[in-house]
């Protein structure tokens, strides 16, 4: 007994010095996140890109900072990567210098800066429009759709060919970027983590305008009638003139905007922080209604016929009448919808966080299919004819017939 | 497992943390704030507990020395006479390690909760939202206004203030606690952790989001407030740090304390108390 408790002593002691430090240690080492995200918060900045079709070649990011042209039927063939005969190319967008590391005594070591893309690209005449996300940086990058310049070395060089980047200069960035660049005629729209929204020549890049919201923006903006609608973090929803970018109004919500705006009519939907899906009027911002779900509408809602169908980060898939958000049906899906869903004639295509496809009939949700793709979804789906094409969190495009189920093909687009 | 932690512990933080914020203006820098110096507050009796345990041990130190020169060859002797000693002083051996146990889980939410909360990644803030509850206020704070003085909480502080204030109050914290060893042995390794911990920190918060370095500095500040008045003073930070040599060169153990570690009434009171319970 005397020693039990002398051991207790000694251990006591050792653990006021110890202890402290081992436990502080620990929890940096495996939780603290360094800047570019990661540890007990979650991963780090990776993208979630969506699919733009422009000629049969779909355009993507992928997760490791590269654009790709896909063409479907070289991916069906499974063709070596890439099928240039086919339109098919790859393009790493170079990681800038960064702007500052890790910092110790002996001086500061660069700090890795991935680039990310969340945006889905957007094609303008020639040009494919990339945003990026580099840390607290991003840049709009237009790059030719059909051979992406290279230098003498072989290395891709985007800046040829009508190629441009906004801004100019390799050290110059606007804020990250989050939300996808919107291509309207020869305008290209984007918003920023610097609370900008910015109008861009889409065939030059010049600056047409720019607007200060004042709050950060990771959303994509809506572009209708030549008006531009976006939403900041500071829970403000602002219409836009597309011409010019003066404000032709605005309205303040009671907490931040989650997903990005869609318009449908003389309506614009929305989800927000607070659980609530709103419709408010495309002329003056005035409320219509809205409706609660369980958790964040993340997902950009779906309209079609008088319908809303809004992915919920509370597993569910909810589908609404559009004038009066009274509730038409609600499926419930194995974990949360992040992903933005997809019509395809009367099947509406939703996918899980977790890689679980629901094919539901659009009048009444009843599921058709599921088919299970095995890894997390939350980059928006795409479909073309009876074809669905899913961008998973492992770096898969899966090309997935809606009529069967069957995953038609897959390829990795992460590019060694 | 890690389910259950996040229900019990760390949820309920991270939420009282992002509802706090709304009470707060929106401030997510004065809600850390806020919530370190609640927790630290509701915390105080275990605090206090484990600061007394500590610094009665302290006080017994030079007797120890004596007994481990008197039985040092006899283990077993040296054992039951510590024994005997923290007996008839009425401490409890365990008394400052079961207060230090039950707090770990708690510091480990906090820390996890600021570095959920700020979301730096679209990725993070998604990840967040598996862990709110349905709370207006909490609805209405996220995604959280990173910004505090010229600090950006999800970003590391790039110069060195926020750097020195973690280093330095962290090294005020752990001087005052830290008695001089006798041992030119036990010296050498007391010094080294007293300087490594606070050089160990100072180095993360160049590196690491500057919300949980505002967190350490807060609760650093909070530790030595609680130290010096619950210890009755600036402790060791004032007390020379190494023994001088005698005149033969051989260091000489620091027999009689500082007038602020000698054990205070306060100490004194809770050793009586103690004794009951040892007796036990």
């Amino acid at each position: 007994m005397v020693k039990l408790s002398f051991i207790s002593v000694k251990l006591s002691k050792a653990l006021l010095v110890l202890l402290p430090l081992a436990v502080l240690s620990l929890a940096a080492l495996s939780c603290v996140a360094p800047a570019s995200g990661g540890g007990c918060a979650g991963p780090g900045a990776q993208g979630w890109s969506g699919f733009a079709n422009y000629d049969g070649i779909l355009y993507l990011g992928s997760m490791n900072g590269e654009v790709l042209a896909l063409n479907p039927s070289a991916r069906s063939e499974r063709l070596i990567f890439p099928s240039e005969r086919d339109g098919e190319w790859v393009l790493r967008i170079k990681a800038p210098a960064p702007s500052g590391g890790m910092c110790g005594p002996l001086g500061c070591a660069p700090a890795a800066r991935p680039v990310a893309i969340y945006g889905t690209p957007a094609v303008a005449a020639d040009l494919v429009c990339v945003a990026t996300y580099v840390g607290d940086g991003g840049k709009v990058m237009a790059i030719n759709r059909s051979a992406p310049g290279y230098d003498e070395e072989g290395n891709p060089s985007w800046k040829k060919q009508g190629e441009w980047v906004y801004p100019r200069g390799q050290d110059s960035f606007i804020g990250a970027i989050v939300g996808s660049p919107v291509v309207l005629e020869d305008t290209l729209y984007v918003g920023s983590s610097d609370g900008k929204v910015y109008a861009l020549d889409a065939v030059y890049g010049d600056k047409r305008w720019e607007f200060d919201t004042g709050g950060k923006i990771w959303t994509s903006p809506a572009v209708e009638d030549g008006v531009v609608y976006i939403s900041n973090y500071e829970g403000r929803l602002y219409a836009l003139s597309g011409q010019d970018g003066s404000l032709l109004w605005e309205i303040e919500l009671p907490a931040a905007i989650a997903s990005s705006p869609v318009v449908s009519g003389d309506t614009v939907f929305f989800g927000t922080f607070d659980h609530y899906l709103y419709a408010v009027d495309s002329d003056d911002g005035k409320e219509k209604w809205r409706f609660e779900g369980g958790n964040w509408f993340w997902a950009t809602p779906v309209v079609k016929d008088n319908v809303v169908y809004a992915g919920c980060l509370d597993h569910s898939i909810y589908a609404l009448e559009a004038s009066t958000g009274r509730e038409l049906w609600q499926f419930v899906a194995d974990s949360p919808i992040v992903s933005t869903p997809v019509l395809l004639d009367s099947l509406l295509v939703a996918i899980s966080d977790s890689g679980e496809m629901y094919v539901l009939r659009a009048d009444s949700g009843v599921s058709e299919r599921t088919v299970s793709i095995g890894y997390s979804v939350m980059a928006p789906l795409y479909a073309e004819e009876d074809m669905v094409y899913v961008h998973a969190r492992d770096g898969g495009v899966y090309c997935i017939d809606v009529e069967t189920g069957v995953i038609a093909w897959e390829f990795s687009s992460v590019v060694d | 497992m890690a389910e259950l932690w996040n229900s019990i512990i760390l949820e309920p933080v991270l939420n009282s943390l992002i509802a706090l914020t709304t009470m707060v203006a929106g401030n997510f820098g004065v809600a850390i704030i806020v919530l370190t110096i609640v927790v630290r507050f509701a915390l105080y009796p275990l605090t206090v507990r484990q600061t007394r345990s500590t610094k009665a041990m302290q006080a017994l130190q030079p007797r120890m020395e004596e007994l481990k020169k008197k039985y040092g060859k006899n283990q077993q002797k040296l054992q039951q006479e510590t024994m005997k000693l923290y007996k008839e002083a009425g401490i409890n051996p365990l008394g400052c390690l079961w207060p230090m146990l039950i707090q770990l889980p708690i510091w480990i939410a906090l820390y996890q909760s600021i570095m959920q909360a700020l979301a730096s990644t679209p990725e993070n803030l998604l990840n967040l939202s598996q862990h709110l509850y349905s709370w207006a206020a909490v609805g209405q704070a996220v995604p959280l206004n990173e910004q505090f003085l010229w600090l950006r909480l999800s970003q590391p502080d790039r110069n060195l203030i926020l750097a020195i204030l973690v280093g330095g109050t962290m090294w005020v914290q752990q001087k005052m606690v830290t008695p001089p060893a006798t041992d030119p042995r036990q010296r050498s390794m007391t010094q080294m952790t007293t300087m490594m911990m606070p050089l160990m920190f100072g180095m993360f918060t160049l590196s690491f989001p500057s919300g949980l370095a505002l967190y350490w500095v807060v609760s650093n500040v909070i530790g030595i407030v609680i130290q010096y008045f619950v210890a009755g003073g600036w402790g060791y930070l004032r007390a020379p740090s190494a023994p001088k040599p005698g005149a033969d060169g051989k260091a000489v153990p620091v027999r009689k304390l500082p007038q602020s570690q000698q054990e205070s009434p306060t100490i004194k009171k809770a050793s009586k108390q103690k004794k009951g319970v040892f007796k036990r």
